[in-house]
């Protein structure tokens, strides 16, 4: 690297700019300030600025909108939310997220993630109190059920199956004006499980239309701006254990019974069949709660680029 | 009345209710005891006593005036500063915030006073009583008015001048060694760019001073400022008042000059280690000797008390220091502060030389007989 050695050419400035105009600029404006301005402080206590309405302050949770999958606790760089668990009367067992605002910057990462807009950040920025544990807010104090979305997400009408329902009639399949339902049957159990293909699907809701037994339903999603991370199932691996399904927070996984597998008793009676989970992708957050929950490493979650990818070159998945 | 003449009457009245105790004791207790009190009533009643008790209560009147005008200084600074950048300044406590100096002493008052472990322990003690006392010296020879004087059976102090500038500059010393006592790099810059500063402004402001004392034939205040009685010394010496003007911001370390305590370069500059109200009064001192500073210019370039009789003296010559204390506040809302070789060269190539005109000036106006 060449050095510069030439020094840069200082601008001279006469005594008249280095003294006289700068004190005659504060003079004009204590001047102008004393007959016709106002000071700019706002006096705090007394009066309030109104803060911008995309302010970053305080959180509200909405306890019915949040449907607990965690994703703002993971995604919160500075780890300063957890998940509670809670014995709600109205809502039963549920697991909410608090907020430790001794460690928040405020980068509203967790409203950015949710999948739900149940976690909001409001203007309140008054949160100095005498000790840490005060600015520690729990879920129930961030509870504010009612409160409006300033900024809502875009959104999607999704054909969200129900799985418990489908009999597999393959009448979406047929009516599809894109085809692009497959009727994919899951081995051992001897159902079909129609697959959406939603790079191709125009969200034209015939399907849900047509569903004799209201499978198909067409259901707002809202569109999170993270690559979704999504389940790989191994089902070699797979004990039928149920414990993904209970974790899932939006229905994804259902249990599917896989007749044939049931053992018979000393006594002559026979046991229930073994399960397998099926997933329904489409309704899938890619909160990873199911992988948490599987003991047995069959699940894992791979963002969703690299599932396509590996659909490509023939991989199979689910 | 004068202040000699309010001290004397205000002690004589003191001592007398002191003695009325005393010689009740003396004509209650019998024998020697009661001789020994009545002894002790002639003696405080005596005129040696009496003129030396005068002397202290005078130097409490003094004292306690010039730090009403310090707090007040404080308040103007903070308040004409705030208009100037457009804010509100101190406004909670008292009318306009006026007693919010009052209030910040007293919370720099409960702070923990912290001595650093790698200290020079006695230099550390010592710097800020030299730099404290040395500062308040300054006040005792500045009169207000011809009888508000610090004097001895109303004779000024001969030479006051003189003796205000000798204990000016004393402070860098102490600066120098309360730099070098907290054994801390910032502190050491601060007092080595202090002592270096003053230093180099010492030299322009006595000539300039001289060249008053020229005009003047006096060493004195009252003199110096009785021959003003015609025209300003600051129209005739327009020069050395402008040179005095920038040497005294030097002197009292105000922003443009104020790099002993440069925020941005070295902390808090060479009070930086000084905590809790050791700082305050380190504070309180620099507007101290603000305070001497402009009521020195006052009298020495702005013809002091005189002016239209419907003011009093004293009101005349507090306003006078008040309007060079205001441009002081105006240099300070609108000067960024200069850098350590500009102030050097400032002090050494532009000062001096204007000083030296100045002087050539006074000398040529006096041996033409124009004053």
């Amino acid at each position: 690297m060449q050095v510069n050695s030439e020094p840069a050419k200082r601008e001279k400035v006469s005594f008249t700019g280095l003294v006289l105009k700068p004190m005659w600029a504060t003079l004009v404006q204590v001047v102008r300030n004393s007959f016709r301005g106002k000071p700019n402080t706002v006096l705090y206590p007394r009066e309030r600025l109104t803060v911008p309405p995309r302010y970053r302050g305080k959180h509200v949770l909405s306890f019915t909108r949040c449907i607990g999958c965690g994703q703002c606790v993971k995604i919160c760089p500075n780890d300063c939310m957890w998940m509670k668990k809670i014995n709600d009367p109205d809502l039963g067992k549920i697991e909410r997220p608090g907020v430790d605002y001794s460690r928040c910057l405020f980068c509203g990462l967790c409203v950015e993630i949710c999948p739900t807009d149940a976690i909001l950040m409001t203007g309140e920025y008054e949160l100095s109190a005498y000790d840490r544990k005060e600015i520690c807010f729990e879920p129930e104090e961030l509870r504010a059920d009612d409160f409006p979305v300033r900024e809502p997400k875009e959104s999607t009408l999704l054909p969200a199956l129900d799985f418990d329902r489908c009999k597999g009639k393959e009448e979406c399949a047929k009516i599809c004006p894109v085809h692009c339902i497959e009727i994919v049957e899951i081995e051992k159990t001897g159902r079909k499980k129609p697959e959406i293909d939603l790079s191709v699907c125009t969200l034209c809701g015939k399907c849900a239309e047509l569903c004799p037994e209201k499978a198909f339903e067409m259901k707002e999603k809202l569109i999170v701006m993270f690559e979704r991370p999504l389940p790989v199932f191994d089902p070699a691996e797979c004990t039928g254990c149920g414990a993904c399904s209970r974790a899932c927070p939006s229905d994804v996984v259902y249990m599917v019974e896989m007749p044939g597998t049931e053992k018979t008793k000393p006594d002559g009676r026979k046991t229930k069949p073994k399960k397998l989970a099926v997933f329904v992708l489409e309704k899938c957050i890619g909160c990873g709660r199911c992988a948490d929950a599987c003991k047995f490493d069959c699940l894992k979650m791979v963002p969703e680029s690299q599932l396509r990818e590996s659909e490509k070159e023939g991989v199979r998945v689910e | 009345m004068d202040l000699w003449g309010i001290s004397y009457e205000l002690t004589s009245f003191l001592i007398d209710i002191i003695n009325f105790f005393i010689y009740g004791l003396g004509w209650l207790l019998p024998g020697v005891l009661g001789d020994a009190f009545n002894g002790l009533g002639d003696w405080l009643a005596s005129t040696g006593v009496l003129n030396i008790l005068t002397m202290i209560v005078e130097a409490l009147i003094v004292l306690i005036v010039a730090i009403l005008n310090v707090i007040t200084l404080i308040w103007i600074d903070r308040k004409l500063l705030a208009r100037m950048w457009d804010s509100r300044g101190p406004f909670y406590v008292g009318p306009l915030g006026y007693f919010q100096n009052i209030a910040d002493g007293l919370k720099l008052f409960l702070k923990q006073v912290i001595t650093p472990s790698k200290a020079d322990k006695l230099s550390y003690h010592v710097a800020p009583v030299v730099f404290i006392g040395s500062s308040i010296l300054i006040l005792a020879v500045i009169p207000l008015s011809p009888g508000f004087a610090l004097s001895y059976e109303r004779a000024p102090i001969p030479g006051g001048v003189l003796f205000a500038f000798a204990i000016f500059a004393i402070a860098p010393f102490s600066i120098l060694v309360a730099g070098w006592a907290q054994n801390n790099k910032y502190t050491l810059i601060g007092g080595m760019r202090s002592a270096a500063q003053m230093m180099s402004y010492e030299i322009p402001l006595l000539l300039s001073i001289a060249s008053v004392f020229l005009l003047a034939g006096s060493f004195n205040f009252g003199d110096v400022v009785e021959a003003q009685a015609n025209i300003w010394f600051a129209i005739p010496l327009f020069i050395g008042f402008v040179v005095f003007l920038v040497c005294i911001v030097a002197e009292i370390e105000r922003i443009p000059f104020d790099l002993p305590e440069a925020e941005a370069e070295l902390v808090e500059g060479w009070t930086t280690e000084y905590s809790g109200m050791r700082f305050g009064f380190f504070l309180m001192t620099q507007y101290i000797r603000g305070y001497a500073g402009c009521a020195i210019a006052a009298a020495l370039f702005l013809g002091g008390w005189h002016g239209p009789s419907i003011i009093p003296d004293e009101i005349w010559f507090l306003s006078k220091a008040y309007i060079v204390f205001l441009i002081f506040v105006w240099m300070r809302a609108s000067l960024p502060r200069i850098r350590t070789d500009q102030i050097l060269d400032l002090g050494w190539k532009r000062l001096l030389p204007l000083a030296m005109i100045n002087l050539i000036i006074a000398v040529a106006m006096k041996t033409s007989g124009w004053f």
